[in-house]
Parts: structure tokens; sequence; C-alpha cells
């Protein structure tokens, strides 16, 4: 398999790896939020505040992989 | 004019030739710059020598022992700067050597001048109100621009082979051979009528038809055209930035107590930024850091959106723009930092904060882990806002063009518009990135600040 192959092969693969993964761990915080806010309410803003800040650093796990398929996307045309 | 007149003229050329130094290392090769910024600092120690020697021999206590021991010193730091100097001359080039050293004489000669005009009647008449001092900038801008490019098409048409002097040849003829053959499946996409429906073809990503792309294939000739397609992002934010200026003083020109909506809109959004950042920085701190953090969200936030006007374009889906956000975001914490805290109090805080043995001798494991820590702050903002905007404007593109080649067998200059239910994503996107940024870097801020109760500080209680 050649280096063009490869990268043909592994960029949505992994893309798609990175998707699960982050998509793993999104669902982890947003069943952990909706728990905490069912359980106290009158903390739904603070509790909502850390859910998008946790949620953004997870779901930047797959834009690092979208960035790196862009930029790598280039070298499969050769 | 005097002792403190230099010490602006040293301040403003110390600037002046580190920026100057910095964009010559940037689009001339980086000895160039070095060349640059080594002339700059010639000139400025022989100014700074020659002031203090003319201080020393004229000074109130020149006969005394002290003044000529410095003057001795200046007379020997200027012998060892021409030696300096002689070595600088052989070893780098010296028409750049003599431009950076020509810095600080510039500067002086222009704060010389500022100082003539800035009294004059007719200055006090231009710079009372702000239009015929705006109408005056736009006509020398517009001059000033006209003699460039007017120079720099002699120039290509005089020699034909100065590529450095014209940096966008290249791209030209990459856009015209695109003009010329375009591919078969762009052929319907380029008749479509619907403003959505046309993925320009160009070099870099396929992207929306904005005003610049259609500009420069309607003229691939005009040096204009070139100049506007190669700073598309430059352009798009710095007009977004403008119509938020414009949009702020419209609506805080004449403020009322009962408000008209614009002004009840703009105080709605102050208000709630300020409780948001005020909420997570605390009292003591959060009014300081508001205006900084709410323009970085408005404005993010505008940019995010302009995308999904019709003939416009997100600037942050460029990597460049983010970028520029997130150092600005970077070297703003890091200020606060040294502000707040104090050097050493930085450092201890990079360390770790040790206040045992324990912490003293995790020491070599924390500092390395808290400085990459700062470095990928600005590197995971950038392509965070980079990504999602860039991915949000390639999923509207992939959608837009397969609404068109659903329609294509008809030969209908329309499409589907598969990609509706992808822009209210993009609002959401957009929004939620915007915010997401904004949280980010207040968060950060609120690392750097020195509270009791943040999560260093309690990380720190709890291991002890």
């Amino acid at each position: 398999m050649d280096f063009h192959a490869a990268l043909g092969w592994g960029l949505p693969v992994g893309i798609g790896l990175a998707a699960i993964g982050s998509g793993i761990g999104l669902g982890g915080i947003g069943s952990g939020a909706m728990q905490a806010i069912g359980r106290q309410p009158e903390a739904t803003a603070k509790i909502q505040l850390a859910m998008i800040i946790i949620a953004a650093l997870a779901e930047a796990l797959t834009i690092y992989a979208f960035v790196t398929m862009f930029l790598l996307k280039g070298q499969i045309a050769g | 004019m005097g002792l403190e007149f230099l010490a602006r003229v040293r301040r403003s050329s110390l600037w002046l030739g580190a920026v100057t130094a910095l964009a010559v290392a940037t689009y001339a090769t980086p000895n160039a710059g070095l060349a640059v910024a080594a002339g700059a600092a010639w000139s400025l120690v022989n100014l700074i020598l020659l002031e203090r020697l003319i201080v020393a021999l004229t000074g109130m206590d020149r006969r005394t022992l002290p003044a000529t021991v410095r003057a001795i010193t200046a007379i020997g730091g200027m012998m060892a700067l021409f030696v300096a100097g002689w070595l600088l001359l052989t070893r780098l080039p010296a028409a750049l050597l003599m431009a950076g050293f020509v810095i600080p004489h510039a500067v002086i000669v222009l704060k010389a001048l500022a100082l003539l005009v800035l009294p004059t009647r007719a200055w006090q008449r231009l710079t009372r109100t702000p239009w015929p001092a705006l109408v005056v900038a736009v006509v020398l801008a517009a001059g000033w621009w006209a003699v460039t490019t007017g120079w720099s098409q002699s120039q290509g048409s005089g020699s034909g082979a100065t590529a450095g002097s014209d940096p966008h040849a290249p791209a030209a003829t990459a856009q015209d051979s695109h003009g010329t053959a375009p591919a078969p499946a762009a052929g319907d996409a380029h008749g479509a009528a619907d403003a959505h429906g046309a993925p320009a073809e160009e070099a870099g990503p396929e992207k929306f038809a904005n005003v610049i792309t259609v500009l420069s294939r309607a003229f691939p000739h005009a040096t204009w055209a070139h100049f506007l397609h190669h700073y598309e992002p430059v352009v798009y934010s710095l007009l977004i930035a403008f119509i938020i200026c414009l949009v702020a003083m419209a609506a805080t020109r004449n403020p009322k107590l009962i408000p008209g909506p614009l002004q009840n809109g703009a105080e709605m959004v102050v208000e709630a930024l300020y409780n948001f950042i005020v909420d997570i920085l605390g009292p003591r701190f959060g009014p300081r850091y508001v205006p900084f953090l709410g323009t970085l969200f408005v404005y993010i936030l505008a940019m995010n959106l302009f995308g999904l006007i019709p003939f416009m374009d997100s600037p942050t889906s460029n990597l460049n723009v983010t970028v520029a956000l997130a150092l600005i975001v970077f070297v703003y914490a890091q200020y606060i930092g040294f502000r707040e805290l104090g050097v050493l109090g930085w450092v201890d805080h990079m360390a770790g904060s040790p206040r045992s043995a324990i912490g003293w001798g995790l020491v070599p494991l924390m500092l390395p882990i808290h400085l990459m820590g700062e470095l990928a702050k600005p590197i995971s903002l950038a392509c965070r806002l980079f990504g999602n905007i860039f991915g949000e404007d390639m999923l509207l593109v992939a959608f837009a063009s397969l609404g068109i080649t659903v329609l294509s067998f008809a030969n209908l200059p329309i499409g589907v518009p598969l990609h509706l239910p992808f822009l209210f994503l993009a609002l959401l996107t957009s929004t939620l990135q915007a915010l997401v940024f904004t949280v980010l870097s207040t968060i950060y801020f609120l690392l750097m600040l020195p509270h009791a109760d943040h999560g260093h500080e309690g990380e720190a209680q709890h291991a002890h």
C-alpha cells in the first residue's frame, strides 16, 4: 500500500473514529448535565455553562481530526 | 522638547523598528529582518550614548568626577559600537542596515514635524469634527494606493520577470486557467441563478461565490481585484468591524431615558454580556475585562453569521483570522498574569504554586506541563473556531451542489435547496462557537487571576 492509498483509507476512517470518541464523550457530558439539572433545577445556568465548556473541549478533538484531514487532503491528489 | 522628547523618540523607534523588522522578516528573508533590526538597534544605542555624552559634558555637574566617568564610558561605548557596526557591515546587507539605521532619525523628524503641525489653526479646524479628517484620510489612502499600484504595474510591464513585486501573478494565471476550462460538473453550477448555488472555482477549497470572488472573476486582470482577492478575509473582517462601529455609534449617539429600539437592543446585549462575564470573573476583576471579552463575542458572532448572508463570506472560515484572535487572547492572558501576579508570581503559577516538599518536588514535572498547556490554549481556540465555521461552510456547499446535481438532467438554472435545513444548524453553530470562544477566553483569564477560589488553588489545597 503506497502513501496515497494509505492516506485515502486512513483520513475518513480516522475522522470517523475521532467522531465516535467525541460522540461518546458528548453523550456522557449531556447525560451528566441533564441529571444534575434534574436534581437541582435552580442551578441550571451554572450547569449549562460548565456543560457548554466541557462539550466544546470534547468536540474540539473531532475538529482537530477534521483540520488534520484538510491539511493532509491535498497530499492524496499528489 | 528636551530629554523627555528623546525618551519618547526612543520608545517610538523601538516599536517601529521591531514592527518593521518583523514585517521585513516575514515578507523578505529572516536575514533581511535581522539586518533591519540590527541597524535600528545600532542607531538607537548610538543615540542613547550621544545623549549621555552631551548630558555629561553640558549638564549641571560637568566638572565633577561622576560626570567625567560617564563621559568616558560613553566615548568608550561609542568606540565599541563603531567596531560592532563595522562587523555588522561585513556580515549583513548594507542597504538594509542603512534602512534600519534611518528609522530612529525618521522618527525624530516626524515627531518634530508633528510638534510643528499640531498647534496650527488649519489642523485644529480639520480635526474639530471627524468627517473632514475622514475625507482627507480616505483621499490620502486612495492616492497612495493609486501611486503604489501604478508603480508596481509599470515595474511589472518594464521587466516582466519581477515576480517578487507582484505576488498575485501565479494566482492570476491559476485562476485564468480555471476560468477558461471549468470542470464539467461546475458548468451547471455557474448557470445557477440561486445566490447560494454556485460554488466558486479557485485554487483553495471550494466556497460559495462571494462579492470578492465574483469581482476577481469579472476583472481577472485588474490589480485591485487581485488585491481584494488576496486579502479577502482581512477585507471582510475590516468591513464587519466597521459595521459594528457604525451600529455602536448610532446606538449611543444621543442616549435617552426612554430608549428607542436600537439603544434598547444595544443596552440589552451589553447588560447580558456584563452579567455573564462578571458572574464568571467575580465582581472585583470582572468589570475590567468586560469590554475586551464582550467585543470579542460580538465581533466573532458577527463574523460567523456574516457568511450566511448571500454573497458574503465568514472571515472566521480562514485559519489566519482565528489564529490572530487566539493570539490576542493568549498575549492578553499572559499580560494579565504578569500584571496581577507579578513576574515571580507568574513563574510560581506556572510551577504549580509549590508550597510544600511534594509541591517543590513536582516542579520539574508541573512547569513543562503548564507551559505546554498555555501554548496549547491558543492553538485549540483557533482550530476549534476555524474548524467549526469552515466545516459548516463546507457542509452547506456540499449540500447545495448536491441539490444542483439532482436537477442537472433538466438543464434548469435552479437547484433543489437541499442545504436549507443546514442553514439553521449553521445559525446554531455560529452562535455557539462565538459563545464558546468567549467563555474559554474568560476561563483562561480567570485561571491567570489571583483568586482564592479558582480551580488551581482548590486542587492544591485538596492535595495537601
